[in-house]
């Protein structure tokens, strides 16, 4: 995993015991992972941070639950996950993701971006030294089931390991291999559609 | 190897997972596939541009927001765990609750449609809520109906001598919670009212109580409801049937010389083979024998003031709050138990009689 080293156990039992300062310590923490799974999942800055301060506000009324305190980091990411996936329903219902699609304006950081500059003449280098990988990817990603996308987001983008998958979503290795193969084949097709 | 096999493991061999005989195989197949060997630079150029795809920085004030909004979590948090809190229950506790709650509504149901009739049989009189099963009080009902009627008749031949008061009309129509407190609101101002009216005289409380049912009348004789009256045929002609082996009937007297009726009380009931049982105040309570009942009821009515000489007469049924001695009471019940529905051979059917005295 790309995070940080975890927080120390004795922060998360103060967090457990209602200290605030030791619940900001976790926030600054884990914010940058909660919120880029949540903006990979989602597409979506502002409803990434909203659901990133989500996750914090569950952890935080929560954590006196937890059982392990070693095992805090898979038990975020799966209140992180478990989140993404109702807001993904939620957001689907309302038909937010309707208009979505390689050719809409992509958003990035900096706010939206014409799609006109990514141009279907470039190729993906061109892209890519535009520094348009990341919205590239991101919108190709948004193509993908939903699943296929957390499979993706998980290993390739958070560095997880198979064994993290594993516990994280329930399901034996050799599995998560192939159902990731399977994602990572769609997504080349959904990026060389979109290039083409 | 054929190509999709070789294509499967493209992950693998991504990853640098594939055993090294495998992977030997499937670089073989690359050299000499070049539609694979295309595929597998686009599919490396992917997780390139996947892997490179680097994160995103969270938003300024992002922890300052989630304090903001905590805080409100936390003001909204009392209401909606009073809101919510039923539904985080076991259901060992709910369920039981809510067989209790439909056995409740179902017996409320029924009792109030038990309750219906009385209410629309009396829909203007004082709101009380009787005893739905009680006999006694349907009975106090169907009394007051027929009195009600006769009264009306007698209204009609004098038009000035009972009016509804606009006062007791307004009284009936209160709100009163319990039967007893609603007697007790009458009897002060009804008191009052027949002063005015009346010169003193002791009274009972039965006259007060029948005065009071008098002006309740009168206020219904105004609006009489045709449903009701469907209701009231019907429930007399069932009574009548119920009281004439067992409630005595109540004779009310008006007279002008209370020494003299008494006497002459006294002596028609001997006459009549009959005995006084009690005597309190203006009431007596005589026993006679049923066969003789309509020619006494005939001779006292001969004892009534001749100008309002109407005898009103209403058949009650002696409830236990009958105003009578406790001794006399036990008599009656006593009576009561002796005389049988249908008589033996040899023995007479007696009738108890009330009579109430009333001086003009």
């Amino acid at each position: 995993m790309k995070a940080s080293p975890r927080v120390q156990k004795e922060v998360i039992e103060c967090c457990k015991a209602g200290d605030e300062k030791a619940f900001a310590e976790i926030v600054l923490h884990y914010q940058k992972k909660v919120f880029n799974i949540a903006y990979r999942m989602l597409g979506n800055l502002e409803e990434a941070k909203d659901l990133a301060q989500e996750v914090f506000i569950s952890v935080f009324e929560s954590i006196k639950d937890l059982k392990e305190e070693i095992k805090f980091d898979a038990w975020l990411t799966q209140i992180t996950l478990n989140h993404c996936r109702n807001r993904w329903k939620y957001l689907k219902r309302r038909q937010y993701f309707n208009s979505d699609s390689l050719d809409d304006p992509i958003e990035t950081e900096d706010g939206n971006m014409p799609k006109s500059i990514v141009d279907s003449s470039d190729n993906p280098e061109a892209l890519y030294e535009k520094k348009m990988v990341q919205q590239f990817i991101q919108s190709g990603l948004l193509k993908l089931k939903e699943d296929q996308r957390e499979l993706l987001v998980l290993r390739d983008l958070q560095g997880f390991s198979y064994e993290e998958m594993g516990e994280l979503l329930g399901l034996p290795e050799g599995t998560i291999k192939s159902k990731l193969h399977r994602a990572r084949m769609d997504l080349k097709e959904v990026l060389e559609r979109s290039a083409h | 190897m054929d190509c999709k096999k070789v294509r499967d493991r493209f992950s693998s061999l991504w990853e640098k997972e594939l055993m090294p005989s495998e992977e030997r195989i499937v670089r073989e197949h690359l050299s000499s596939c070049p539609e694979c060997r295309k595929e597998l630079e686009r599919f490396e150029k992917t997780m390139g541009w996947l892997r490179s795809a680097g994160e995103v920085e969270v938003p300024e004030g992002f922890l300052p927001e989630l304090y903001k909004k905590m805080e409100e979590r936390k003001r909204a948090a009392p209401a909606e765990k009073v809101r919510g809190r039923w539904f985080h229950f076991p259901l060992s506790l709910k369920l039981p609750a809510q067989a209790v709650a439909m056995v409740a509504i179902v017996f409320l149901v029924l009792y109030l449609t038990k309750m219906m009739p009385m209410e629309m049989y009396r829909p203007k009189e004082a709101k009380q809520t009787p005893s739905p099963l009680s006999v006694e009080k349907k009975t106090e009902q169907v009394l007051a109906q027929k009195e009600m009627e006769k009264e009306r008749r007698v209204l009609e031949t004098t038009p000035e001598a009972e009016l509804p008061r606009p006062k007791d009309v307004d009284l009936a129509k209160a709100p009163v919670p319990r039967e007893g407190r609603l007697e007790e609101a009458y009897v002060p101002q009804v008191k009052a009212e027949a002063k005015k009216e009346e010169p003193p005289s002791p009274k009972t409380d039965e006259v007060v109580a029948y005065q009071r049912i008098d002006s309740k009348e009168a206020a219904r004789a105004k609006a009489p409801s045709p449903r009701a009256g469907k209701i009231e045929k019907g429930w007399v002609a069932k009574k009548k049937s119920v009281m004439a082996s067992k409630a005595p009937q109540e004779i009310i007297l008006k007279i002008s010389d209370r020494g003299r009726a008494i006497s002459q009380l006294h002596e028609l009931v001997k006459q009549f083979g009959g005995e006084m049982v009690t005597i309190e105040g203006n009431v007596f309570l005589a026993s006679l024998p049923t066969a003789f009942l309509p020619g006494f009821e005939k001779e006292l009515a001969g004892l009534s003031v001749p100008t309002q000489a109407d005898k009103v007469a209403a058949e009650k049924q002696v409830t236990g709050s009958l105003r009578a001695a406790p001794g006399a009471k036990k008599e009656e019940v006593d009576e009561k138990s002796k005389e049988p529905e249908k008589p033996a051979a040899g023995q007479e059917s007696r009738s108890l009689v009330r009579i109430l005295l009333i001086q003009e």
